[in-house]
């Protein structure tokens, strides 16, 4: 009898490859096939890769009939967000800018997952450069949310939430700066993670904020999320990225543990979180029910306060710009990116070049970025916002004496409809709950709770650890998945009901 | 007090991104806007607080060897290969100064 593929997670993929069930090219035609049948519709992916896959693919299924031990992930196909890199592909970060930018070398967090077995199959749309919360800003095309194609998948990783929420892959990577793992994978009702700055490698992800970005995994299940974890940090410290920090593979184990219970363990609820200007009742809702699944398996809800988080949202949009301007001056129209033909200076052609190359959300940054970098005004801005981040990661702190993780919502409202926030100073407040993290650098995971009462649309509650406790987050997660799922250990949510069973069938 | 088109002309001319007459005028009201946002932040330049400039508190610059580093170094081929345009093994650029210089 077939199955469908996009009913099987990661971990159940791996085990069905490892045991012959199905061989990693089936599974791999699966995943196209699935891709093929629903990409119209979701348009998750600015690139799909074939060849890559079936060769990759191929040497699990060779690995396996030389009788070699398989890594913990072979066979598994995955997709990555195009901010990195991966030779054989183009990394666009959804710009004109790379339109045709042809990956030099594999970027180390993608490498540690073909490592552990898994298959490319494509690069996921993206807000350009990550600069944004919808992914309308790819200059290629808006990625639609599986839940409701009219509405947007959130972003900036939004094509790799987007990709395994329509049952395209069971795993994707995406990055996150000021919530964009934690933010779409809210929005497209998956388990989204951003660990703590360090944990995983940025050698190869296009740097958007140096201080501030953080690469992590999607998945449908905790579990899933956990393996690819392991897999990201098994490799151990990255001499390529000097932040790159050690960081034990326990993360499937701490999925484990979520089964003895949670007594003895507190969790934290900020009351101003929970009754902020602009957070829907839904959504507060959907943090209670996690809330409650914790409790019942034990843990004690204790109310905390981190008092100058409310400055977090100003002191991103100054360190984030600054640090943006910094880093995309290297697209001078020279050694890589678009190039203006036909100009007759340096300067005109990096003008113009950067001018035509950059959409309009890449423009704004990059001028705020200049302007707060500009003589008399950094000493205003930048070490103010500095100086916030100092008692950001103080009030963490003093909350995490008092709790082993904290309790929030991921974002203050359900998917929104492509062009209902067109402001961009409105659209930098969908981050109001993730955006501390990356100020202060801990992890923290968003995970599905179940549909709104109101909106029907899938809601989340987002944990929050110390700095290098993410595993705590996994176990943690996992109660709540449990507690509100109608069937225990598997997803709250699932494939998106439109997407689920379209195609991708392994025999 | 709020930043006028001229103010934000020269800001771009500094980050090098030409800007047609409307563009000036849209990234006007949006730099006065997001500058408006920021405000908050202001509140926080305090005298005894020391700023945190990097999530890793410890961490100072590094430095490797200056070594060649094989497994990682792009050859001149790979190098060159995303550029626009290339000669004789090198980037190509307009003049630096102008055609009258």
């Amino acid at each position: 009898m077939a199955t469908s593929f996009d009913a099987l997670t990661a971990a159940q993929l791996a085990a069905g490859v490892a045991s012959g069930t199905w061989s990693a090219v089936e599974v791999a035609h699966a995943a196209l096939d699935a891709i093929q049948a629903r990409e119209a519709e979701v348009q998750a992916f600015v690139q799909v890769n074939p060849e890559l896959a079936l060769a990759a693919a191929e040497r699990v299924d060779a690995a396996r009939a030389a009788g070699e031990a398989l890594p913990p992930l072979a066979g598994v196909p995955v997709a990555i967000k195009d901010n990195m890199n991966l030779t054989g592909t183009r990394t666009t970060c959804a710009s004109r800018m790379l339109e045709n930018y042809e990956s030099p070398y594999t970027a180390t967090c993608v490498q540690r997952m073909l490592d552990a077995g898994c298959v490319p199959v494509g690069k996921a749309n993206m807000d350009e450069f990550a600069f944004g919360s919808s992914t309308d800003s790819s200059a290629f095309h808006p990625t639609n949310n599986p839940w409701d194609t009219a509405r947007v998948p959130g972003g900036s990783s939004g094509g790799s939430a987007a990709a395994v929420a329509a049952g395209m892959v069971p795993l994707s990577l995406g990055s996150d700066t000021g919530g964009s793992i934690r933010q779409p994978a809210a929005l497209c009702g998956v388990v989204g993670m951003k660990p703590t700055y360090g944990a995983v490698s940025r050698y190869g992800v296009v740097a958007f904020g140096s201080s501030l970005d953080q690469a992590g995994p999607f998945g449908r299940t905790v579990e899933d999320v956990a393996l690819a974890m392991d897999a990201l940090v098994a490799g151990g410290r990255d001499a390529y990225d000097s932040t790159s920090q050690e960081v034990a593979p326990s993360f499937a184990q701490a999925a484990r543990a979520a089964a003895e219970g949670l007594a003895g363990r507190r969790i934290g609820l900020v009351p101003a979180f929970m009754d902020a200007e602009g957070l829907t009742p839904e959504v507060r809702a959907g943090v209670m029910r996690a809330a409650a699944a914790l409790e019942a398996a034990g843990a004690e809800l204790v109310e905390v306060d981190l008092p100058h988080v409310d400055a977090a949202i100003a002191a991103y949009y100054v360190i984030g710009p600054a640090e943006a301007f910094s880093n995309l001056a290297r697209f001078d129209g020279i050694r890589y990116g678009y190039q203006e033909p036909g100009c007759t200076t340096l300067a005109q052609q990096s003008a113009r070049s950067r001018a035509h190359g950059f959409g309009a959300e890449a423009k704004r940054r990059q001028m705020l970025g200049a302007y707060l970098l500009s003589s008399g005004v950094y000493d205003t801005y930048y070490y103010a916002a500095q100086k916030a981040r100092t008692l950001i990661t103080a009030d963490y702190a003093t909350a995490f004496a008092q709790v082993d993780a904290i309790l929030m919502p991921a974002t203050p409202h359900a998917a929104f409809r492509h062009g209902e926030i067109s402001d961009p100073t409105q659209m930098y407040l969908s981050d109001m709950y993730t955006i501390s993290l990356n100020i202060a650098g801990n992890g923290g995971i968003s995970v599905p709770v179940g549909l709104g009462e109101d909106s029907g649309l899938p809601m989340a509650a987002q944990l929050v650890a110390p700095a290098f406790a993410d595993e705590r987050l996994i176990t943690f997660a996992t109660v709540i998945e449990r507690g509100c799922a109608a069937a225990s250990g598997e997803a709250v949510l699932g494939v998106a009901p439109a997407f689920a069973g379209k195609g991708g069938e392994l025999a | 007090m709020a930043l006028t088109e001229n103010d934000v002309r020269g800001i771009a001319d500094y980050a090098r991104i030409a800007l047609t007459d409307d563009e000036l005028t849209e990234m006007t009201a949006y730099m006065n806007d997001a500058v408006a946002m920021l405000e908050p932040v202001l509140a926080y330049n305090l005298p005894d607080i020391t700023p945190t400039f990097h999530p890793i508190g410890d961490l100072s610059n590094v430095m490797r060897e200056d070594a060649q580093a094989p497994a990682r170094d792009l050859s001149r081929e790979a190098a060159l290969s995303n550029a626009g345009a290339a000669r004789d093994g090198s980037f190509r650029v307009p003049s630096i100064l102008g055609e009258d210089e």
